[in-house]
């Protein structure tokens, strides 16, 4: 069969002044009708540049030095706008940031008739129209019908992602170009984005270039992958095989850094911590939260003074032990970054109450509070907006010290310099300001201006989630080694179960707002007792077999509005294994053996507190 | 990120606040590339240096009279102009040159000194409102909104007609009509930035509220308004020059120019210079200021991404 | 129900606005100026009559009750009298103090309502010119940042913002109306006497509008839904004219009714150069005369007009650009 695609010696240069280099250095491959083919490479490698050179989208200042991209054996590099135009109905393309793609202002399904119209002038208006609706309808958009009149904003990022999707496939493509469509969406939805492309494909008999920085994500999606490392094509094989048997060295290493999860062989390089001995008494929780709810008043839509209430965060109980790596993990809008905004008392709860070694935070006040301010310290997430710009290093991490009352300026000098010592940070850096710092390096700062104070618990905001995979083990290694000499507690705020598995002892995972399973690293990911638990972990993406199948764990959909929460039990919208009882009673944090805790209806003793409750 | 990968990302790339070196030199540094800033900053540093030296050095008094020389047209124009009056007399024989010129220095004094004390006030009120939010910020931005509803000729006649006006009840008055713009613009910077992540560490690490907003926020964010507040010198001359025009200026026998103006407005048909000369000599110094603004607002711009 | 409840909380906002408004201006008034009654007697009358007068018509009450029993008036509509202006015919000042009753004097509404339409056209013409003219310049100057139009924008908005509008004024209505006769300058005489007046408010008020809707325009050409559209197969006259413009134009409303006050001043400096009946020449002769009733009555018509205008750029901005909530 012809190739519908076929990329040969394709070479792209950057031609900003002073900073020439080559991005794409002879690329070649095909794509037959109807695959499905992965591209694979670290931020940086030139996949971008190659996706958009596929869709012949290279503009200023990088430029195409030689090669060709042929579509159907036509090279689309030399074709003139109106020809390339003509083409668009058969070359389609999906990016990266769905929410910036269309038009703010104009409804949706507006948008995709214009483009459908534009490509196929023959199609009436009315016609498109129920194209649109029906392709909507067809990736399982809820209510197609009403979602055609609304607006971007009014999409979640998924339900954006797919309506691109919708907008591709509108004019039936010959190929589509997918690059990183599922890079900003949370794991659960990314796994039911890539079913539903995977089904168009069999549907529409449309060709895939399935770009992604993820290996295991372009596992489950492409039978063919290429590896491109610094603008190289360095490896193409079919997935499985490449999996099994890179041959390259890039691709090794590649394969290697994978975390693993479920098997226990030597690339695993610290082993989980083996479950602290004896069950915790209250004695040793450092940190426990009390029955803690947080509720935002958030305006209501279109009303003169109303007001709803937003639940972030609902009757949440657990205690940290002092030495624990704690992790509260979850998707975006479970609540997890306002419980770290409660723990660091950066806001206080509506209900329920904080402790820190027994005393409440919210009474906090003064000196006590400086106290406690010196114990607990955050690292946060986003290596360039989190250090104050225009301020070097040395100063940076001097102003924590001067506000806790250090005054004398060699004293003070001297502890910056052990600190950055302690978390290797070279001390020659103290007068340079953060300009040429990598994000490890920065995220390096990050933790030794929390830990310039001594502190007993660092709370871990995503700290690692913007890093590459080399520097987060590099920075977890780091992390072992202050809770080894330092005695530190860890807590972990982090949406990526694969770190946690490596670094954490506990895990408290959290859904709309609730803790809904609280259990040791091993029992969680082993034996599982929430059936949102079973989907995080079905959707992540591998390269183990899995033990969780997405098919059987997760229904489509994406949680409910934390303004509008359901009755009964907050997961039973997706959950494949809800009965009437979710639908009316809330389910309990129940225990599962000693001290694991999960609130589902299905936990085997649910019932009895059900009952109890009840009596 | 990489660099290339980053600038082709869909997404216009993200400001990176923390690689600036200091904001104010680079803004400094790229404004300084443009043509205009260069005419701006030429045609400026002329006026001022003429403005500083020529009054004094030509020994001519703005207010001396000379019957004999009243109404000479400017050099070259008209029959009986004189080399000692380049730009002619008025109708009782002052020098028309060194009148402007003290009215120029009048005028960028006031211009200054009414941005400065607009600067102040409105940034403070901005930072309050933004940092603080809630009652504080709805109060505040209420009043700017009753402010900005009048017209500030109106507040400016209506105080400075009460009396003879000094120059720092005009400096007073012109500062005041304008901070509600300031007000706006660093509340809203300072709402922005008070989200970011290195502003909610300095919180945790125990700094006060006054902490942050004098040692991050204020020295952060003050000074690349301090380079757009260029052009308000601009509209505040224009603005002192409308109220000496009115009559509520500096008083004569100081020359201004709008003082200037509505004198030759009587002498239009014979004598049209007397009007049109100091409004060229006004038209300059504000033209070379508002290109070094402009300038600096491109360039501020560019380096903040927008916004 | 949604334009409902929004008018609802904006109304009372901008009522708000306008009683901070004339409460500012009268304790400004009352604070700061000079003796109103002196000056509408005159020099000449006794200073036991000006007292007297003074005391009548409640100036030496304390602020507070002057301006609650103003407050209340404007309430029920009536904005008072004017100090000096007689009920029929023009502003002399008044020399005579002894025919100067309070039933004699004019409304102050009445004033305001006989002048705002002028001050309306005068307005719209300068307005509809500076669009016409910032649009064509700003469009062309925002697509091709960098470009010829984009330097000519730069320029001529550079020149144009540093000409003051009286000085304009005179300038062309020496050469147009004296030296050339095309265009009538002073007073007014029918619609031609509004251009001239109208062109220098254009010129006053295009600057800002250039350089607003060349940055607005070039930022929405840099969003990724631009070259995305470009990618879907979308031309590029439709992604300009059906999506960039669209998006560009809600800056542009804003400011608008940001600008309004500005305009307003213009208004003001410009009727009084062109001795144009509108609403700008009256509060300039109300301030040179110290007419407290007629300031304040003017202040309140505008701010009234400034909230409704910053209402209506709202409703349209909002109904362009959903996102913007009511």
């Amino acid at each position: 069969m012809d190739p519908v695609l076929s990329v040969r010696d394709l070479s792209v240069d950057l031609t900003l002044p002073g900073r020439e280099r080559t991005i794409l250095d002879g690329i070649g491959f095909d794509v037959a009708p109807r695959e499905i083919v992965g591209v694979v490479g670290a931020s940086g490698a030139g996949k971008t540049v190659l996706s958009r050179a596929v869709v012949n989208w290279i503009t200023a200042p990088l430029a195409i030095r030689s090669g060709s991209v042929s579509f159907r054996g036509k090279d689309l590099l030399g074709l003139p706008p109106r020809a390339m135009r003509r083409l668009r109905r058969d070359i389609a393309y999906v990016g990266a940031d769905p929410m910036g793609a269309l038009d703010p202002t104009l409804p949706v399904g507006r948008q995709i008739v214009e483009k459908l119209r534009a490509v196929m002038p023959e199609v009436s208006r009315q016609e498109a129209r129920e194209r649109v609706i029906a392709l909507l309808d067809a990736v399982r958009i809820p209510s197609a019908h009403a979602r055609f009149h609304d607006y971007p904003s009014q999409f979640s990022g998924g339900m954006m992602q797919r309506a691109l999707i919708v907008d591709a496939m509108v004019s039936n493509p010959a190929l589509l170009v997918a690059d990183n469509v599922t890079q900003p969406l949370d794991v659960t939805v990314a796994a039911q984005v890539i079913r539903l492309m995977r089904e168009l494909t069999e549907r529409f008999e449309t060709a895939i270039l399935f770009v992604s920085s993820s290996l295991p994500v372009a596992r489950e999606a492409a039978s063919r992958t290429l590896v491109i490392d610094a603008g190289r094509l360095v490896e193409e094989q079919p997935t499985e095989a490449l999996i099994a048997a890179p041959r390259h060295a890039y691709t090794r290493d590649l394969v290697a850094q994978i975390p693993v999860i479920w098997g226990t062989g030597p690339t695993m390089p610290a082993a989980p911590k083996t479950p602290t001995p004896k069950p915790p008494a209250p004695a040793d929780a450092i940190v426990s939260l009390r029955g803690v709810s947080q509720t935002y008043r958030v305006k209501k839509r279109g009303s003169f003074a109303g007001t709803s209430e937003l639940r972030a965060v609902r009757n949440v109980t657990f205690d940290i032990v002092k030495g624990d790596s704690f992790a509260v993990v979850g998707e975006s809008g479970c609540g997890k970054s306002t419980l770290m905004r409660l723990l660091s008392r950066l806001e206080r709860p509506s209900a329920g109450s904080v402790l820190c070694e027994g005393r409440d935070i919210a009474d906090l006040s003064g000196s006590e509070l400086l106290g406690f301010r010196r114990k607990l310290q955050l690292v946060l997430q986003d290596p360039f907006n989190s250090l104050p710009p225009r301020t070097g290093i040395g100063a940076m991490l001097e102003a924590p010290l001067r506000t806790h009352g250090w005054r004398d300026p060699k004293k003070i000098r001297e502890r910056v310099r052990a600190v950055m010592d302690d978390v290797g940070l070279p001390v020659a850096l103290y007068d340079d300001l953060p300009l040429g710092l990598s994000a490890g390096q920065r995220q390096r700062v990050n933790v030794a201006r929390a830990m310039v104070l001594e502190p007993e618990i660092l709370l871990m905001d995503e700290t690692l989630s913007a890093l590459d995979q080399t520097e987060q083990f590099k920075l977890l290694a780091l992390f072992d080694k202050l809770q080894r000499t330092h005695g530190l507690t860890y807590i972990y705020i982090s949406h990526d179960l694969a770190m946690v598995r490596k670094a954490c002892n506990r895990i408290a995972v959290m859904y709309l707002g609730e803790v809904v399973e609280l259990a040791d690293n091993e029992r969680l990911f082993f034996d599982p007792g929430h059936p949102y638990t079973r989907a995080l972990l079905s959707a992540m993406p591998a390269l183990e077999a899995r033990r969780y199948r997405p098919e059987d764990c997760l229904m489509e959909g994406e949680p409910p509005s934390p303004i509008d929460l359901p009755q009964g039990c907050a997961f039973r919208s997706r959950c494949p294994q809800a009965f009437e009882a979710c639908a009316t009673l809330p389910p309990l944090l129940t225990v599962r053996g000693a001290r694991d805790l999960a609130a589902c209806h299905r936990v085997p003793g649910a019932g009895a507190a059900l009952l109890a409750g009840a009596a | 990120m990489d660099a290339v990968e980053s600038s082709l990302a869909l997404a216009p790339p993200r400001v990176d606040v923390a690689a600036s070196r200091s904001v104010g030199r680079r803004i400094l540094a790229h404004a300084a590339r443009s043509g205009g800033f260069r005419i701006g900053a030429a045609g400026l540093a002329l006026l001022v240096l003429a403005a500083a030296l020529y009054p004094e050095l030509s020994g001519i008094d703005p207010t001396k009279m000379d019957i004999r020389a009243r109404l000479l047209p400017p050099l070259f124009l008209g029959d009986k102009w004189s080399w000692a009056h380049p730009l002619g007399t008025d109708q009782i024989g002052r020098d028309m040159l060194v009148r402007c010129l003290v009215g120029l220095r009048y005028s960028l004094l006031i211009g200054v000194a009414s941005v400065a004390v607009t600067v102040v006030i409105g940034c403070a009120l901005g930072t309050v409102a933004g940092y603080f939010g809630g009652r504080t910020d709805t109060v505040i931005m209420r009043i700017t909104d009753a402010q900005l509803s009048i017209p500030m000729i109106i507040l400016a006649i209506a105080v400075l007609g009460a009396d003879r006006p000094t120059i720092p009840a005009i400096i007073l008055v012109l500062g005041l009509s304008n901070w509600p713009v300031y007000a706006r613009v660093m509340r809203s910077v300072v709402m922005a930035e008070r989200g970011r992540e290195y502003v909610r560490a300095a919180q945790v690490s125990g700094a006060t509220h006054p902490r942050i907003i004098l040692t991050l926020l204020v020295p952060l964010l003050v000074p690349p308004l301090l380079f757009t507040s260029v052009l308000d010198v601009a509209r505040m001359m224009i603005f002192e020059s409308t109220l000496g025009f009115l009559g509520l200026g500096v008083q004569p026998p100081t020359p201004t120019f709008g003082s200037i103006i509505a004198d030759g407005r009587k002498y239009l048909l014979n004598a049209w210079w007397i009007a049109t000369m100091p409004g060229v000599f006004l038209c300059l110094t504000l033209t070379s200021i508002n290109l070094i603004g402009a300038a600096f607002e491109r360039a501020r711009n560019t380096i903040h991404g927008g916004a | 129900m949604f334009v409902l409840s929004f008018l609802a909380r904006r109304l009372a906002q901008g009522a708000v606005i306008i009683f901070l408004v004339s409460l500012l201006i009268f304790t400004l008034l009352r604070v700061m100026s000079g003796n109103p009654v002196r000056q509408m007697v005159g020099g000449m009358a006794p200073d036991s009559l000006v007292e007297q007068i003074a005391t009548q018509m409640g100036l030496r009450d304390p602020i507070i009750v002057q301006f609650g029993r103003y407050a209340a008036g404007v309430v029920q509509g009536d904005l008072g009298r004017s100090f000096v202006r007689p009920a029929n015919g023009a502003a002399t000042g008044g020399a005579n103090f002894d025919d100067l009753t309070r039933g004699a004097r004019a409304g102050v509404g009445d004033l305001i309502l006989d002048a705002l339409p002028m001050t309306l056209q005068l307005a719209g013409l300068a307005l509809a010119i500076a669009l016409v003219f910032s649009a064509l310049l700003g469009i062309a100057a925002g697509l091709r940042p960098g470009g010829v139009f984009d330097r000519l924008a730069f320029a001529v908005s550079s020149v144009f913002i540093s000409i003051p509008n009286f000085w304009l004024g005179i300038v062309l209505a020496l050469l147009l109306s004296v030296k050339l006769g095309w265009l009538p300058a002073i007073g007014y005489g029918g619609f031609s006497y509004t251009v001239l007046p109208a062109l220098v408010l254009a010129v006053e008020l295009s600057p800002v509008l250039i350089r607003t809707l060349s940055s607005a325009v070039a930022a929405q050409m840099s969003e990724a839904y631009v070259a995305v559209g470009h990618v879907r197969g979308l031309s590029r006259p439709r992604i300009v004219a059906a999506h960039a413009l669209r998006n560009a134009s809600v800056p542009l409303l804003n400011l608008l009714g940001v600008q309004f006050s500005s305009l307003l001043g213009g208004v003001i400096i410009v009727e009084y150069i062109f001795d144009y009946p509108g609403l700008g020449l009256l509060t300039i002769n109300a301030v040179l005369q110290r007419d407290f009733p007629l300031i304040q009555g003017i202040a309140i018509v505008t701010s009234a007009i400034f909230v409704l205008i910053n209402i209506l750029v709202d409703l349209a901005a909002t109904t362009i650009d959903p996102r913007l909530e009511y």
